[in-house]
């Protein structure tokens, strides 16, 4: 049969491991082969959460907004002083973070949940992370529709700079795919990773500065006198990404965007994601031989 | 057909034309470690020291060679590897030991009945499988009449599969599994599945694929299966080969091991001291 573009002849035996570099383009070339694949997986996620119907659609959209009335009300009850148009200085950074969230808690169960196919039918496995990732951003999408309802009460702050969105969102995909491979992965062996997941995710929520600016760390003491917490908090990724996202959906306390986000920053956090993502790939096609076996 | 690689292990005195299957001293191991559903607290365990690492050969030192053209039927007890070397040909697992060969488009929906996504349609399950399998759009779209037709699902095919009878999702596996006309088709206990009807028409539908010069590598506990329609039967038994030939013959010693077998266990049971009308009645 000339129309299937299954390898026609196969030999496995069981010689020694590809080197990185092959185990990285293996990767590479199993995604690019299977896009149509990891396409029917994103749809039929979003067809079982109901975004293809008009119901569906409205909450997913209420969803982020709701999110961030919890915050709004909980911040504004221990915080005598929030920021101006705290709503809005919120819910820049709920929005990339419940794509980021819902995309690691999807991928840590996106290898073992589909135990039955992977005991039955040889495909790359890698294709389930990708699908969990990429699926998320059709909530990012709608979170976009929310930011725009919300953005009808904070109408002094809307500027062009909100284009600069997808190209934040470019570093965060690829970041967010690094993560995923490795959760999926590890989750294969260890099946409470999920908790740990769970848990690391919350805790990783409230270090970054989502709910507080970067700049108010500064005001605690302990901060000011152990300047290597301040090194850590600046170095965390979501520091730069919901820093950046603010600085083009919000602006600052006292002025709306005037200009790009710190490209520098998101620059370097690109390369490191790239190679990161580099990292957690090998590591995938690394154990996926076992999956089967083990699952 | 085309040779990509020769195996190394292989002897050159085998023909290789006409082969569909060549495996040489196959071997698969399990790491009992991780088969069982792990945790970190169990492997800190482990790690202190606590449990040994267990290795467990599911498969060893088997030899096998299928032609085209042949029904191979793998038969043995349970636990005994079968469905493990369907994994291995099927390129599911990666053989710990030894080598094989596979020459063409292998399909296998090992377990049928699984389906792929319970939440969607049958249409979409068809292109979901399709996409799965590694077929094109415009092939998996080709052939979607054909298999909706041969599934017998009627108006079903837009409901969804969690909505679906088991025997209708064993039909459609097995027509999605037989549709994309493999070279050799894999199948692991299918043929008890559905109802007479659809028994004799699958049946039909392997007879027709052996014919078409495929190979067709099958698992089964109906022997007179195996009799009737395999041209060639191995019994596995402890993951070692035991028997290779006529399938009158391997059904043969497989019912006398399994009578064997059964003996032993109510020998043991009484000299444990239980009643041995409990031990024959399970």
């Amino acid at each position: 049969m000339s129309a299937s573009s299954e390898v026609p002849a196969a030999f496995r035996n069981a010689a020694g491991n590809p080197g990185p570099i092959a185990l990285v383009r293996d990767g590479i070339a199993d995604i690019l082969s299977r896009r149509r694949l990891v396409r029917y997986l994103v749809q039929a996620d979003a067809h079982k959460r109901g975004a293809d119907t008009l119901l569906g659609n409205i909450w997913w959209v209420l969803d982020p907004l709701l999110q961030m009335v919890v915050y709004v009300v909980f911040v504004s009850i221990i915080v005598p002083r929030t920021q101006p148009d705290y709503p809005l200085f919120v819910f820049s950074a709920i929005l990339p973070w419940k794509w980021f969230s819902a995309s690691v808690t999807d991928a840590t169960v996106s290898i073992v949940s589909q135990d039955q196919l992977i005991k039955q039918i040889q495909f790359p496995k890698i294709v389930l992370p990708v699908a969990a990732t990429t699926a998320g951003i059709v909530s990012f999408a709608f979170g976009t529709v929310a930011l725009g309802l919300l953005m009808l009460f904070f109408s002094d702050r809307i500027t062009p700079w909100l284009l600069f969105i997808p190209v934040i969102a470019v570093v965060q995909y690829v970041f967010t795919l690094a993560c995923a491979f490795l959760v999926a992965a590890g989750n294969v062996f260890f099946r409470d990773l999920g908790n740990v997941v769970g848990h690391l995710l919350r805790l990783w929520w409230f270090l970054s500065p989502g709910l507080y600016s970067l700049a108010s760390l500064d005001d605690i003491r302990f901060f000011r006198e152990h300047h290597i917490l301040t090194t850590f908090a600046n170095a965390n990724p979501f520091a730069i990404l919901f820093e950046a996202y603010r600085s083009v959906i919000y602006g600052t306390a006292t002025a709306k965007p005037d200009g790009p986000p710190n490209m520098e920053l998101l620059a370097i956090l690109l390369v490191a994601s790239v190679v990161f993502l580099a990292f957690t790939t090998m590591v995938f096609k690394r154990l996926e031989p076992n999956f089967a076996k083990v699952i | 057909m085309q040779l990509l690689r020769r195996p190394p292990k292989l002897g050159v005195d085998r023909a290789t034309d006409g082969d569909a299957i060549r495996a040489a001293d196959l071997g698969v191991r399990y790491d009992l470690r991780f088969t069982k559903k792990t945790t970190i607290r169990s492997s800190i365990g482990q790690m202190l020291g606590r449990g040994e690492v267990q290795k467990f050969w599911a498969l060893r030192h088997l030899d096998l060679h299928v032609r085209r053209g042949e029904s191979l039927a793998v038969i043995g007890p349970n636990g005994a590897g079968k469905s493990t070397l369907l994994q291995v040909l099927a390129g599911i697992i990666r053989p710990s030991e030894g080598a094989v060969e596979v020459f063409g488009h292998v399909s296998g929906l090992l377990t049928l009945g699984a389906g792929f996504d319970k939440e969607l349609t049958g249409r979409d399950n068809i292109l979901l499988g399709g996409a799965f399998l590694g077929l094109d759009d415009a092939v998996t779209h080709e052939l979607l009449p054909s298999i909706i037709e041969y599934a017998e699902l009627g108006d079903f095919i837009d409901a969804p599969l969690r909505t679906y009878s088991s025997g209708m999702r064993a039909r459609l596996g097995f027509a999605i599994a037989t549709s994309v006309d493999p070279d050799i088709l894999l199948l692991d206990e299918v043929l008890a599945t559905g109802d007479a009807n659809f028994r004799e028409k699958s049946k039909a539908r392997v007879i027709d694929i052996v014919s078409a010069a495929k190979a067709v590598v099958l698992v089964t506990h109906d022997m007179s299966w195996v009799t009737e329609y395999c041209n060639r039967a191995i019994l596995i038994e402890r993951g070692e080969l035991i028997m290779e030939g006529d399938p009158a013959d391997v059904v043969e010693l497989h019912r006398h091991n399994q009578e064997m077998a059964r003996r032993q266990t109510i020998e043991e049971a009484e000299k444990a001291g239980l009643d041995p009308r409990i031990v024959r009645a399970r």
